[in-house]
């Protein structure tokens, strides 16, 4: 990465500011006299900032599913503050609940609502989540809290120098920007308060922010007592568990397009979700900072004040011991403060409570969750059917094959390059023939160009984001000079959305597919290579306010324009760069452009854990890597890792070397098409996780801690995870590893080899063998998992075949699994068109029920074969019994070595209810 | 027909008796026959369903009537795609397929008829190609074989003619040098006099007072004797330049002070200061070559310091030439002398000699370049009947959108863009390249023009049959890794036997 692009928090002005701050002297005072209360849900108060006597207005609400709200706004604002609009990050407003005032005094105030408390406390200002008598989450603890109210600009007496600091450096290219700003110095403060750097104008490198409303950043400290782990807040190439940033940057949250991005690095990536978890062998509890603007966040451990909570009641449980705790400190540059806070107690609470806010991934259709073949660029429609026609001799299954943007006419999006792709409907159509669908590239910069109708179109309906002088802002991406529609404003989506049209779409069909990249925006010659922060958004907003959803809100519009394409039929697809908060309800994203090292695939499990722990689930990296040539290995290697993560594509360069599987030397060939068959073979245990995290928020893809909460070993592990509850992962990520030391949570739990049923006892650490064709994936004790072992072309021909139950008993011979069936690609699943089932095996007997009366559908989907993994004596007896049928004799393989049963073809319609009894 | 199982064929029939037990076709395990085509997959080898999809590695047989019979991956019944044109491994009926085997198998045969046409026409040429690469690599071997035979002969005469060339030169040579001695001697005898003479004249010319001997105060009045150039001749100069004689009669002067300032000496009169200056500046050229030269040391800072380099030392050599020749022409208005004609004779029988060498010399390099030239045509691999060396020493062109392509058998492959700009080298040649089991069937030509942040340019061209040599497309699949399909007679096969109807073979 080249560092210099890109600002470090001491060239950022307002982190620098709030960075500056010294904890426990706030000036913060709640005016107890203030209290409103509203709704029994929601309180309010007025706070005094004492220095400068400006009041701000604090709200605390109580919300449905364990969470509180906390919201701080300035009371009398010279200018509205931006806010984000409720249904764009938050799904819908809240739900509140009754919250009661247990006890008033002069100087605190303490709410209840379900088993918390919440403790407002006068002078200084601060909030403690108080659950079972501890305190869990604290506000403003070490008075770090600092809201630039709006204010006017004096007229300075004379011009003086330009920016102050470390910007001063930089005068000539502030000249060019002409005498405007001149105006705009302003080097008079309000009589309260001292002037800051970087308050009224700010500049990096050679581009000069005009701040026209001054000053207007907000931050605050948040504190977990009681926590030495805090996780979350994607998008970093680094650990799961968040480091101390006391010796380096804060972590940024900032959408950015960072070439050749550098591993274990606080630095801003391309997505932004500010969502922290933190959490103990106690509990887990979580955070939303529900603001878009360039966002920093510092974390550093301390030990919890003990002076102030020993004033709590039975605060702490007796003993001297310090509490550790988790201070973080949360600045952003504009917006209000609008924290959620998610009391949990459990991980599976706080994803719950998380999703509430911003919703759940949706079921994403089946060819979604399989591979995808992509590459910069398949070169044109020969190419296409080549690369088609090889999986299929080689006996590969994929789903997807992809189009980067050299498909388009000069990076026209929405059309095509016609000498390259004469007859695209025709190419599409071949690749539909065997169930498989294509992607192109759709990105949200057009091209200035009067003869692109697209263009043309968003101009003359002034569609554009301005510039700060009101006109088109004009900035440089792969079709040269171009400019961007406003996503921000719904009727620019709703526009957006009809290009999607398959008669606005020129050479489309249903079967295409939208990959939205660039979206941060990425702006070639743009400050940090994307919009300047004074571009103005619908209604006067700036950039600024709001920059991490830009790219949400072209995801979206996007999304909505495949489902008004299929009137709302068909799910849509969309692979996503940017995201944030929410972005989880459109589509797909991914890690952006990584590097094809051995890191880079290392990194891709703390990355995509993060990601996931904040709601985006369907997520994956470039498999292979996406600069760089790896070598067989490494590629070999990614496919394993990449076929038992959420989303998974293989992507190169442009310059890289073809490497499609079926080029690549035989072994490893071999290696690969058992990867991606592996996927294939999950594909109703990932359907059915993701059906779970629709519906529940949790993730398919989860840390070990958030199914062993108590197991502390677990805390800052991050190289293997778990997919649901059933299997446990650990890719291998260094190059000539033969193996790997496999950690197996659970004291008393078992875990098997997925391939050789192997057993390992939990609660250990096992050194376990991992020649190159083998993936460390190993199925729990306990748990039943549903796959389809009948190899297709691709996903939607395996629509029909049967099922094969892989039951691996637990210490008492039990086990217990689901599985989600519909048609895999409709919204008929949400009319009820589905089947949910449950299959439990407990005292010999397996069972399949359903645990959903709501769904039915039919389908001609049956169990072939059931395998029972972990029964100590074979059975003389198997008998099927169906109801309104005669009992069936059913034959079976036994095997006493692998203590391994093979019940043969019970042939029972995955819909019907049955039970097989051994004997 | 046998009635079989679905999905086996005829062949294989035998294997799957209706009444009697099925044993795995790898011999492992045994079933009842109820197990066949039951969609499970019992036997390991996956041959107990050969008509559904139940095993992973079965194989599905379709007949195809009209067409031609296939095996597919089992994994490809009932997947809802028809792959036999019979239609048979879509028997579930989830999706209705067309017979249209009839169709394909006219259209093969047509295809077939076509490529036969194809290869026959092809395979013609084929066969006067391996003719024309067969008797072009005889001819090539034959010729190569005489020039080597011719190569021995001419070594021995080119032998010959150096004896005879150094036997010729060395009375030549002494002939010439006793010539040239006696010339030197006469030369340095009249440049002595002359120098005498000169010397004379300018003792009289500095012998102001008249009284045959120079003095010291004779010296001074001349700024040409200001060695230090400090304005003024002070007595020790004087006396250095009188080599510290205090008065110098004829006899002296001649002999020590003369050879001194013999190149610094102006006539009275017309002496000037820069002249002298230029006069000290070319002495110190011309008498600091020979110590220097003779002292060269790249470690020397002393000298390094006078010649920076080797370049200034070469400038040197050549102004001291043109200083030698300029006096030369200046004093010695008299040539040499022509030799004498018994010289004349002689060397006018080695420049024979040497003449007849340098011819002898020619040949044998020339019959050298040849057989190289010969040798590395054969080193050459241009298939296994020399089919492909028609291709060599000639150029392919194909034009596309934006580039014109060429491709020079065996040399090299470049691309120019249509509308103007330089040509850029794609590979020279490399390799065969094809398969192991077809090398013949592509060429690599490698090491082409660098890529930005990538590979070196490379062609991989893919020989089909066809009538004509020619290059039919050009594509860049990876980036800087090119392809281009090349049609040729020599990648013809042989027609099949035409009493044999199993098209199979043809395809």
């Amino acid at each position: 990465v080249s560092r210099e692009n890109f600002k470090t928090c001491d060239q950022s002005g307002f982190c620098k500011r709030h960075r500056a701050m010294q904890p426990g002297s706030s000036p913060y005072v709640v005016l107890m006299d203030s209290i409103k209360i509203f709704e029994s849900s929601t309180v309010e108060l007025q706070i005094l900032n004492t220095k400068n006597n400006v009041r701000l207005l604090l709200q605390v609400s109580a919300l449905k599913d364990n969470t509180a709200r906390v919201k701080i706004n300035e009371l009398d604002p010279i200018k509205k503050r931006y806010e984000i609009p409720v249904g764009d990050a938050l799904v819908g407003e809240p739900k509140l609940q009754n919250m009661k005032v247990l006890e008033r005094t002069d100087g605190s105030i303490t709410l209840g609502f379900e088993d918390n408390k919440i403790l407002i406390t006068s002078k200084p200002f601060r909030i403690d989540f108080i659950n079972n008598d501890e305190a869990v989450v604290s506000i403003n603890t070490q008075g770090l809290l600092k809201f630039e109210h709006y204010r006017k600009k004096e007229t300075p007496p004379a011009q003086e120098e330009t920016a102050d600091g470390q910007e001063s450096d930089t005068n000539n290219e502030e000249q060019q920007e002409g005498g405007d700003e001149a105006g705009e110095e302003n080097k008079e403060e309000t009589p309260q308060e001292e002037e800051e750097s970087g308050m009224w104008e700010e500049t990096f490198k050679n581009f000069h922010d005009s701040k026209p409303f001054g000053p207007s950043s907000v931050g605050m400290d948040v504190s977990f007592p009681g926590f030495e782990h805090v996780y979350g807040i994607p998008q970093h190439a680094d650990s799961f568990a968040l480091k101390t940033t006391k010796s380096t940057d804060p972590y940024r949250l900032f959408n950015l397009d960072v070439f050749e991005y550098e591993l274990y690095n606080p630095m801003a990536l391309y997505g932004s979700i500010p969502v922290m978890m933190a959490h103990n062998e106690k509990r887990t509890v979580g955070i939303f900072w529900h603001n878009a603007a360039e966002t920093w966040i510092d974390i550093s451990s301390n030990t919890a004040d003990k002076n102030f909570l020993s004033k709590m009641a039975d605060l702490v449980n007796g003993g001297s011991n310090e509490i550790p705790q988790t201070d973080t400190h949360w600045m952003s540059e504009s917006g209000v403060i609008d924290i959620f806070i998610m009391l949990g107690p459990s991980a599976h609470d706080v994803y719950y409570q998380y999703a509430q806010l911003t919703g759940t991934t949706n079921l994403p259709p089946l060819f979604g969750i399989s591979y995808h073949q992509c590459r910069w660029n398949y070169n044109d429609q020969e190419d296409v059917k080549n690369v088609d026609a090889n999986f299929d001799l080689y006996d590969i299954p994929y789903d997807v094959i992809w189009l980067d943007i050299e498909h388009t006419d000069g990076k026209r999006y929405f059309t095509w390059d016609g000498e390259k792709f004469p007859n695209s409907e025709e190419m599409i159509n071949n690749v539909a023939a065997k169930g498989r669908k294509m992607v192109t590239i759709v990105d949200p910069h057009l091209k200035r160009d009067d003869n692109f109708a697209v263009y043309k179109e968003a101009k003359d309906l002034d569609h554009m984001v301005k510039n700060k002088d009101g006109n088109e802002y004009d900035g440089w991406c792969w079709p040269g000079s171009s400019s961007w529609p406003d996503f921000t404003n719904p009727e620019v989506r709703r526009w957006w959305a009809t290009k999607f049209l398959l008669d606005n779409y020129k050479g489309s069909t249903p079967a295409l597919f939208t990959w939205n990249d660039m979206n941060e925006p990425s702006v070639f010659n743009g400050p940090e290579i994307t919009f300047h922060k004074d571009v103005i958004h619908m209604d006067g907003f700036e950039n600024r306010d709001m920059h991490n959803l830009y790219g949400q809100y072209v995801l979206q519009a996007t999304s909505e324009g495949l489902l008004l394409r299929s009137e709302n039929k068909e799910r849509p697809f969309v692979l996503s760069r940017a995201f944030f908060a929410g972005s989880q309800r459109y589509g797909a994203i991914w890690t952006g452009d990584n590097m094809g090292e051995w890191g880079h695939l290392k990194i891709s499990l703390p990355m995509l854990l993060s990601i996931n722990l904040a709601g985006v689930t369907f997520s994956g990296a470039d498999v292979g890597g996406f600069f760089k040539n790896p070598d067989a290995e490494l590629l070999t290697r990614w496919y394993q890792a990449g076929a038992f993560q959420p989303f998974f594509r293989a992507h190169a360069h442009i310059d890289t070397k073809r490497r499609e599987p079926y080029i690549q030397p035989e072994e490893n060939m071999k290696i690969i098409r058992q990867a991606i068959i592996a996927r294939y073979s999950y594909l109703p245990l990932w359907y059915t996780l993701f059906y779970e995290g629709e519906t529940k928020g949790i993730a398919p893809m989860r840390p070990l801690w958030v199914e062993y909460p108590a197991d502390k070993n677990t805390f800052t592990m991050d190289d293997e995870y778990l997919l649901g509850t059933s299997l446990l992962v650990k890719p291998i990520t260094e190059q000539g590893q033969t193996g790997t030391q496999v950690y197996f949570p659970g004291q008393n739990e078992l875990w098997y080899d997925v391939e050789t049923f192997k057993l390992y006892n939990g609660g250990q650490s096992v050194y376990v063998d991992a020649p190159l064709s083998k993936i460390p994936v190993f199925q729990r004790g306990g748990s039943i998992v549903p796959r389809k072992l009948r190899i297709r072309r691709s996903s939607s021909l395996m629509v029909h075949d049967p099922f094969t139950l892989i039951v691996c008993l637990d210490k008492k011979e039990s086990a217990k699994g689901n599985l989600y069936v519909d048609d895999y690609h409709s919204f008929n699943y949400r009319r009820g068109e589905y089947l949910h089932r449950e299959f439990t095996f407990d005292q010999n007997e397996f069972r399949s029920q359903s645990v959903d009366v709501h769904g039915n559908i039919s389908t001609k989907e049956w169990i072939e074969k059931i395998i029972v993994v972990g029964l100590n004596k074979e059975p003389s007896k198997a008998v099927l019994n169906v109801k309104g049928k005669e009992p069936q004799i059913l034959q079976w393989e036994y095997s006493s070595y692998d203590k391994e049963l093979i019940i043969r073809k019970p042939g029972v319609n995955i819909a019907t209810d049955f039970s097989i009894q051994l004997s | 027909t046998v009635p079989r199982p679905r999905g086996v064929s005829i062949s294989m029939a035998s294997y799957y008796q209706p009444g009697a037990k099925f044993r795995c076709l790898d011999g492992t395990k045994e079933y009842p026959f109820e197990y066949v085509n039951d969609d499970y997959c019992d036997c390991p080898d996956g041959s107990d369903e050969p008509g559904t999809s139940a095993c992973q590695n079965g194989k599905f047989h379709c007949t195809n009537a009209g067409y031609r019979p296939t095996n597919i991956l089992s994994s490809r019944v009932n997947d809802g795609i028809c792959d036999c044109c019979d239609g048979t491994d879509e028997w579930d009926g989830n999706i209705e397929c067309v017979n249209n085997c009839k169709e394909l198998g006219k259209k093969m045969r047509e295809e077939a008829d076509r490529v036969r046409l194809l290869q026959e026409a092809g395979y013609q040429k084929k066969l006067q190609n391996i003719k024309e690469g067969k008797q072009m690599r005889e001819e090539k071997k034959v010729e190569l074989e005489e020039l080597q035979k011719s190569k021995v002969d001419l070594e021995a005469s080119k032998d010959e003619m150096e004896a005879r060339k150094n036997e010729a030169e060395t009375p030549e040579k002494e002939a010439k040098e006793k010539h040239e001695q006696a010339w030197n001697e006469l030369v340095e005898l009249k440049k002595a006099e002359k120098e005498k003479l000169r010397a004379e004249i300018a003792f009289a010319e500095l012998d102001t007072n008249g009284d045959s001997k120079i003095d010291v105060s004779e010296i001074k009045v001349h700024s040409m004797f200001d060695v230090d150039s400090n304005g003024e001749v002070s007595d020790e100069e004087a006396l250095e330049h009188l080599e510290e004689a205090l008065e110098a009669d004829l006899e002296h002067f001649t002999l020590k002070v003369w050879p001194n300032i013999k190149d610094v000496y102006k006539a009275p009169g017309t002496e000037s200061k820069g002249d002298n200056q230029d006069d000290v500046e070319e002495n110190k050229a011309s008498s600091s070559d020979i110590p220097e030269v003779e002292g060269y040391d790249d470690d020397d800072d002393y000298i390094d310091d006078d010649d920076d380099d080797d370049i200034d030392d070469e400038d040197d050599g050549y102004m001291d030439e043109e200083v030698k020749e300029d006096t030369g022409n200046n004093e010695e208005e008299d040539k040499m002398p022509d030799y004498d004609d018994e010289t004349k004779s002689l060397i006018a029988i080695a420049d024979e000699a040497r003449q007849q060498f340098t011819e002898a010399d020619n040949n044998l390099r020339d019959t050298e370049n040849k057989i190289r030239d010969l040798e590395s045509y054969l080193g050459n691999d241009y298939g296994p009947e020399d089919e492909y060396s028609i291709l060599k020493d000639n150029c392919y062109e194909y034009t596309d959108r934006e580039y014109t392509y060429k491709l020079c058998a065996y040399s090299r492959a470049t691309q120019r863009p249509k509308n103007g700009g330089s040509e850029t080298t794609l590979g020279n040649w490399g390799r065969w390249d094809g398969p192991s089991d077809d090398k013949y069937a592509a060429q690599r030509y490698e090491n082409g023009q660098g890529c930005w942040n990538g590979p070196n340019r490379s062609v991989k061209v893919h020989f089909k049959c066809g009538t004509e040599n020619r290059v039919t497309s050009a594509s860049e699949p990876s980036r800087c890794e090119y392809a281009f399909d090349f049609e040729t007679p020599s990648r013809c096969t042989a027609p099949p036997n035409r009493s044999s109807d199993d098209i199979h073979d043809e395809l």
